[in-house]
């Protein structure tokens, strides 16, 4: 037997059967021109053709239009002679016209004198291996395309099994950097201390996923708020065996709310100004539309200052608000009641026309309120009363 | 509460000054404390000091507000003084109604505010 060459003396019959009996492959035999000389079970199963309708034919009927046209067939065959041996992969064709994942091996057939009679051809369907590799690529490109989040794997006890653009964007490190090490490495250290990412883990492990916010750390040591999705992987027996975690940087959008929490407590505080006019007499000049949320900020600025100042008479002046509805109505006659239990007197002024019809039409009880027309006039009205005048007397 | 309620007199009027948490009992003590005390008296007014209440709450200002009616049945006038913000928002929130219970800022003002009122004739 020569070398990488098939043996073509001896016993035929006896190889024929053996290669009758292997039906996972396609074992056949080509002539020095690529053309079909035997065939077999297991090459019928693979492609469909039976015996008397492909021996003779040429090897190229396997192969696809644009693959012969480059020539692929002549170049395989050719690698086989010169090198011995020609191992590829691609596609092929059945007889139904359908496409398969070949692995393919070609050997030269030599005689003892060495000169080629022919070839031996090996094939394999790899389809299923093929598809689970394209899935995993495509998977693994998938992953890369998140640069936004951070998707990583950890093994059953933390250590960090994949890495991508996206963790590596958020937090600065390579790849080699982090692989193998633990979790907690992107934890603050008293994260570390109070054993959080441990936690976490069991927290995912024991409910099936665990979602968080807190301080990561990155590879420069500075800090930034992260949302952290953890899910455990299992494998078919339902065994634990690591965990997937999308993280992300949150800063900004914290930052940002932060920032506006603090811009709306400014806008209310100057939307709800309270000044004291006199000495025990404060006003308070309301100007655009209330909401729920600034009619309470103004009831209880009011309030303290009430408790702060000691003011006796409290002016409201609404001719600044456009428009009053049964809400805000309500709320500022429970100011009112509210700053009498405290013992303070309330004077509305600058209620306009459209105002005083609304609030008569809504059925709002208006109890013992003084109302003045200008706030000059409330104003006068609230002098009085600081000097000493009976409250319950003076009122027109 | 201590066991003797504290109750000031200031010429013509009773000074009663309400301390940490009301209870039942204390609460029958005080009442049999205050209307005792304005019976014997003779005083024409009443001030309420509040502002040593650690919490009001709907029970304690029905208490009040039946001490305010207590007080006026023997013919004498009654003020709460030193309502805290928190409480009065409170209080207007539950819905308790203190409509006709007189109120003041402090004991000073609320002095100066039985004195006026007392020879009103619609009081």
């Amino acid at each position: 037997m020569g070398y990488g060459g098939v043996a073509v003396g001896g016993d035929v019959s006896y190889y024929q059967q053996m290669i009758d009996s292997i039906t996972d492959y396609e074992v056949i035999r080509l002539d020095e021109n690529g053309v079909i000389c035997s065939w077999h079970p297991g090459a019928e199963r693979l492609t469909g053709y039976t015996a008397s309708e492909i021996v003779g034919r040429p090897v190229s009927v396997f192969y696809l239009p644009e693959d012969i046209a480059a020539g692929r067939l002549e170049q395989e065959l050719r690698t086989a002679v010169e090198k011995g041996r020609c191992e590829t992969e691609g596609y092929r064709v059945r007889k139904d016209g359908s496409r398969f994942w070949a692995a393919v091996s070609v050997t030269p057939i030599r005689e003892r004198d060495g000169s080629m009679v022919g070839y031996v051809k090996i094939a394999r369907d790899l389809s299923e291996r093929r598809e689970q590799q394209l899935a995993a690529l495509a998977v693994e490109q998938m992953l890369d395309a998140i640069t936004d989040y951070e998707v990583i794997r950890l093994d059953a006890q933390g250590y960090v099994r994949s890495w991508s653009p996206g963790a590596q964007r958020l937090k600065g490190f390579a790849v080699e950097e982090v692989l193998g090490h633990h979790v907690s490495m992107f934890y603050t250290e008293e994260d570390v201390r109070a054993g959080l990412a441990e936690r976490e883990m069991g927290i995912a492990a024991r409910q099936e996923r665990f979602e968080g916010e807190g301080w990561r750390v990155r590879k420069d040591g500075s800090r930034f708020w992260a949302t952290v999705t953890l899910s455990p992987i299992r494998d078919e027996g339902g065994e634990l065996i690591g965990f997937v975690k999308v993280a992300r940087d949150l800063t900004e959008r914290r930052e940002q709310e932060q920032l506006l929490a603090r811009q709306r407590d400014e806008i209310l505080e100057l939307s709800t100004p309270v000044i004291q006019v006199w000495d025990k007499v404060l006003v308070l000049p309301l100007i655009g539309t209330l909401d729920s949320l600034r009619a309470a900020r103004l009831t209880e600025g009011l309030l303290e200052r009430i408790a702060r100042d000691q003011a006796e008479v409290v002016i409201m002046d609404i001719s600044g608000v456009p428009a009053i509805d049964t809400d805000v109505a309500q709320h500022l006659l429970k100011t009112v009641e509210a700053a009498r239990l405290m013992g303070t007197v309330s004077v509305l002024s600058g209620v306009r026309p459209e105002t005083a019809q609304a609030i008569v039409h809504l059925g709002i009880e208006l109890g013992t309120l003084r109302s003045r027309n200008t706030l000059r006039d409330a104003l006068q009205l609230a002098l009085r009363l600081v000097a000493g005048a009976d409250r319950d007397t003076v009122d027109a | 509460m201590p066991e003797d309620v504290p109750i000031i007199r200031m010429g013509p009027n009773l000074l009663v000054a309400l301390q940490g948490n009301l209870d039942d009992t204390t609460v029958e003590q005080i009442e049999r404390a205050v209307t005792g005390e304005v019976a014997r008296t003779q005083a024409t007014g009443t001030l309420i000091d509040v502002s040593g209440l650690s919490i009001v709450d709907s029970f304690v200002a029905r208490v009040l507000a039946r001490l305010v009616a207590m007080i006026r049945l023997l013919g004498a006038e009654a003020t709460i003084v030193g309502l805290q913000p928190a409480v009065a928002i409170t209080l207007v929130e539950l819905g308790v109604p203190m409509g006709h219970v007189r109120t003041a800022l402090n004991a000073e003002q609320g002095m100066a505010r039985l004195r006026g009122s007392r020879d009103e004739p619609d009081r």
